[in-house]
């Protein structure tokens, strides 16, 4: 007998006759339980989340993706950072003025600031969400010092498992990615320590939605 | 219109090996506060173990025994009082498992642990019955033993019993929920680890500054009481009974009569 | 009590810095989980549904081990299967092998350590670089990981500044904690992009869509995975979840009892090889499902124990943990999960002592993220441990003497009468500092004087 099948043998017959069925119902209790974590505004709880003390990441808003290169030159500019980065591969963010930063389609490994867009984003624990493809190098998102991710606020999902929701629907990438924060580490005496492996700072640049609620938002969402 | 007065329950105080052998006044002191809350207390006289030491070493056969003895000692009360929460854990989630489902055991074990209670909880729980005309001026902290806190969710009844105590006063200790590190015959098959907990626990009472170290299980307090009296700490033990019964003059854990 | 136990706890209650260094992480962690817990009104309901999931998942095993299969396949990946520890490391150092590997990074997994797939790639002469930074810790020492989460959280920062200073290449100042880890990013940056091979573990299997569900913080777990040739994953047969979204509900759970956060910094789903125009991604990706004791497990009456999400807060939370650490249990899980585990994986004989250095106060179960009754097994161990003889003889026999008397109360009330006075000649003071036969208890405590004559006696004459 193979390994497989031996595996196999020993294990009993399934108990539920209809496994699909007992896994939904198992779902349908979710909604009941959740933590508290989303508002009325899930763009509103999500920055809340993005820019309180956990995750502490740094967040400004855009009212239009033509404001994207000028945001990311102000920020090269106030952490004293030369006018280089890579930039994702993709059309949207390529095809925006970069002139005055050299704007590489590669990265190298220590590259020190990457800009990516985030397919989407939970507003629950504030996850920026990354499908890995032919525009979306994975490496973007992990070998920078300082990482600058753009967001459409009207891509803000509210819950988790809108995430898992909208992934049943297409085929899955490579790598999919929830990144919640900049790297970490608490493996020396469990003291915090930012830019581990992965990126020190993570920046976010919101495109659109209520700009009107730019002003400071509490750390906790009722 | 006057509703009638429930006849007083016939309650068996089951006093615990620790209790019998070591510390009778608390077994003196249970008899009398669940006599104060109108119980009829009898103290079967051919009670001894609960079958704990057996049940914690794997002896299934021998703790099925003691089981048997006592469901049949103890199964005619209307309830079962006991001065330990680990102990009456042991009739209460334990004897339980101890049967087969289908076996006539099984029905009569759940039987008597549904009417089988820790002591303080019983008091304050069930009787609501309240300290009166006690006063003891002095500071305690309060030591949650394992199993009644876990088992049998006491927690905060005995602080409410002694809150109505005039002139004590509750310094709560850090991780006052923490194990002591008794553990029945843990202590006595690893004795280095079981002093190092118990070294944590004496320095998280003795740095609450409190006169008297209380709790509802002998063999945690013998545990604590042991290693502060070592350690020339001067906090003095007693089970919280002994107090809410009047007793908080006599000797504490280990002092002369 | 065998004399290796003994010796390894000992050893670890007289280590110096062990206890302020377990201390340090483990009360951090207990801190901010129960700041977690206190913040999520829904916790006892998440923990019912986190326990029901995973056991739908054992209940219907099969199913779900072969729906994972057929779509890891589907997305390009390659499945084998390995009945035992040793035939898993044969597998991966195969692998390794037949694509020329000359170096592989490995992130953090609890699989690898308990196969013992370090030593298996070192015996093959493959370079390994532990990625995750308490690993990378682990190995510069030359030691054994001592906790599920945090591996190196018996060194003090001291001892890891020492190591980094000698083994580093570029350490640089290593003043602060900040500096340390800056460190060990120099020092693994190049490595990441010229292993071979990466390795890595799972937290979860997503059988509807064969995808590999890894969480760290780091950010070393898609370092390791990404730029290598091939991504082998290790991943025990009780992984399984259904779908992506019964992974958000144990995702839920795990990090909250495991750091107190919501969600670790990285949740990624690796879902089979680079695709066609990827421009990076391994270019194989190969799942290696483990068994090694699970299916045993299921016959054992400890299925409960398959449930496990490896978040380690019955280690944050064990008393017993706390004192000693994790080296001291001498296996690949330490605490409460590892007393309930290792019998299963090193044999009852060896690991004897687990389930019974254990003061089953129930803390553990308490803070189970899935519920599973943690004293309920160990006290299994010990039955079992009991019929085969295994307890110690002096503990056996003084157990059957008291059974004997307590089951014939004549005889009991004889041996208290004549035990009593005995006692108390030792302790006029009413303490005694010594005991026969209690060496244990008085070597650190004090006894208290018995009474003069026992309650039920006592009683007995009151009511004459």
């Amino acid at each position: 007998m193979t390994a497989r099948d031996e595996i196999f043998a020993a294990l009993p017959r399934a108990a539920s006759a209809n496994p699909h069925a007992d896994a939904a119902a198992l779902l349908a209790r979710v909604p009941a339980l959740r933590p508290a974590r989303v508002g009325p505004d899930p763009v509103a709880s999500f920055l809340a989340r993005l820019t309180g003390p956990v995750i502490a990441a740094t967040a400004e808003r855009l009212a239009t993706r033509a404001e994207i290169p000028a945001a990311v030159r102000s920020y090269l500019a106030a952490n004293q950072l030369a006018p280089r980065l890579a930039l994702q591969p993709s059309a949207a963010l390529q095809t925006l003025d970069w002139s005055g930063i050299a704007a590489l389609p590669t990265i190298a490994v220590d590259e020190p600031v990457s800009v990516c867009e985030a397919d989407y984003a939970v507003a629950e624990t504030a996850s920026l969400v990354f499908r890995s493809g032919p525009h979306m190098p994975t490496l973007f998102a992990f070998l920078p010092l300082h990482h600058i991710v753009v967001l459409e606020a009207a891509k803000i999902l509210p819950w988790l498992e809108d995430a898992a929701a909208l992934e049943a629907t297409r085929p899955a990438p490579r790598n999919l990615n929830f990144v919640t924060g900049a790297s970490g580490t608490t493996d020396i005496e469990g003291t915090l320590v930012r830019g581990a492996h992965g990126p020190a700072h993570l920046h976010v640049l919101l495109i659109g939605g209520q700009i009107a609620a730019l002003a400071p938002q509490p750390a906790n969402v009722p | 219109m006057s509703t009638p007065i429930p006849p007083p329950p016939r309650v068996a105080l089951f006093a615990t090996c620790l209790v019998d052998a070591l510390r009778p006044a608390i077994g003196f002191s249970a008899l009398e506060l669940l006599e104060q809350a109108g119980c009829v207390v009898e103290v079967p006289p051919t009670q001894t173990c609960c079958g704990q030491p057996a049940l914690n070493s794997g002896d299934q056969a021998g703790a099925r025994a003691l089981a048997e003895r006592n469901i049949e000692l103890l199964e005619g009360f209307d309830a079962i009082i006991i001065p330990s929460g680990s102990c009456a854990g042991t009739l209460r989630a334990h004897y339980p498992e101890l049967f087969p489902p289908t076996s006539p055991w099984h029905a009569r074990a759940q039987a008597l642990a549904a009417k089988t209670y820790e002591l303080l909880s019983y008091l304050h729980d069930i009787r609501h019955w309240r300290p009166e005309n006690l006063a003891l001026p002095a500071s305690y902290t309060y030591h949650d033993s394992c199993s009644g806190l876990r088992e049998l969710g006491v927690k905060t009844q005995p602080r409410a019993l002694l809150a109505g105590i005039a002139g004590l006063t509750l310094t709560e200790m850090a991780e006052a929920e923490t194990c002591c590190g008794f553990g029945g015959t843990f202590c006595v098959k690893y004795p280095a680890l079981s002093t190092a907990i118990v070294s944590e626990k004496t320095a998280n009472i003795a740095a609450t500054g409190a006169d008297l170290l209380l709790g509802g299980d002998l063999g945690c307090l013998m545990n604590m009481a042991g290693r502060l009296h070592r350690q020339g700490h001067r906090v003095r033990a007693y089970h919280a009974a002994e107090l809410l019964a009047g007793r908080g003059a006599a000797p504490a854990i280990g002092e002369p009569e | 009590m065998t004399a290796a136990f003994t010796a390894r706890a000992s050893a670890a209650l007289t280590d110096p810095t062990l206890k302020t260094a377990i201390e340090r992480t483990t009360g951090n962690a207990r801190a901010k989980r129960a700041a977690a817990v206190a913040a999520w009104p829904g916790f006892e309901a998440a923990r019912d549904l986190g326990r029901d999931i995973k056991d739908h998942v054992t209940q219907n095993l099969a199913f779900y081990l072969a729906t994972f299969e057929r779509n890891a396949i589907a997305s390009g990946a390659h499945v084998h299967w390995a009945r035992t520890a040793d035939e898993a490391c044969e597998i991966v150092v195969r692998l390794c092998r037949e694509a020329g590997a000359h170096s592989v990074t490995r992130a953090k997994s609890m699989l690898g350590e308990e196969i013992g797939l370090p030593h298996a790639l070192e015996a093959a002469g493959i370079t390994r670089v532990e990625t995750d930074l308490a690993e990378h810790i682990v190995q510069l020492a030359g030691d054994r990981p001592s906790h599920i989460v945090w591996p190196a959280l018996h060194k003090t920062r001291e001892q890891v500044r020492e190591m980094f200073a000698r083994l580093h290449h570029e350490p640089g100042g290593l003043d602060t904690v900040e500096a340390m880890v800056a460190s060990a990013r120099r020092e693994l940056r190049q490595k990441f992009m010229q292993a071979d091979v990466g390795i890595s573990g799972a937290n979860f299997l997503i059988a509807d869509t064969g995808a590999v569900c890894t969480v760290t913080n780091e950010g070393n777990a898609e370092l390791t995975t990404t730029p290598p040739r091939l991504h082998i994953v290790t991943a025990g047969i009780e992984k399984l979840v259904p779908s992506t979204a019964h992974a958000m509900s144990l995702l839920r759970l795990l990090v909250r009892s495991a750091t107190g956060a919501e969600l670790t910094q990285y949740t990624t789903f690796h879902c089979g090889p680079k695709r066609a125009n990827d421009p990076d991604g391994p270019s194989e990706f190969h799942i290696v499902l483990v068994d090694n004791g699970r299916t045993r497990m299921l016959t054992q009456g400890l299925e409960d124990m398959l449930r496990c999400l490896r978040c380690g807060a019955c280690l944050n939370h064990c008393v017993v943990y706390r004192q000693i650490g994790g080296h001291a249990y001498g296996g690949t899980y330490p605490g409460p999960m590892g007393a309930v585990l290792t019998p299963v994986l090193d044999g009852l004989k060896t690991a004897q002592d687990l389930p019974r250095a254990c003061t089953l106060n129930g803390l553990c179960a308490e803070v189970c993220p899935v519920k599973i009754p943690l004293p309920t097994l160990i006290k299994g161990w010990r039955d079992k441990s009991w019929r085969l003889g295994l307890e110690p003889r002096a503990a056996t026999l003084a157990l059957r003497l008291w059974r004997l008397a307590a089951q014939h109360p004549p005889l009991y009330r004889l041996g208290t009468r004549l035990a009593l006075p005995l006692l108390r000649r030792f302790a006029r003071t009413g303490w005694a500092r010594t005991l026969p036969l209690a060496g244990g208890w008085t070597a650190a405590r004090d006894f208290p004087a018995p009474a003069r004559k026992t309650f039920l006696d006592q009683l007995k004459e009151r009511r004459k």
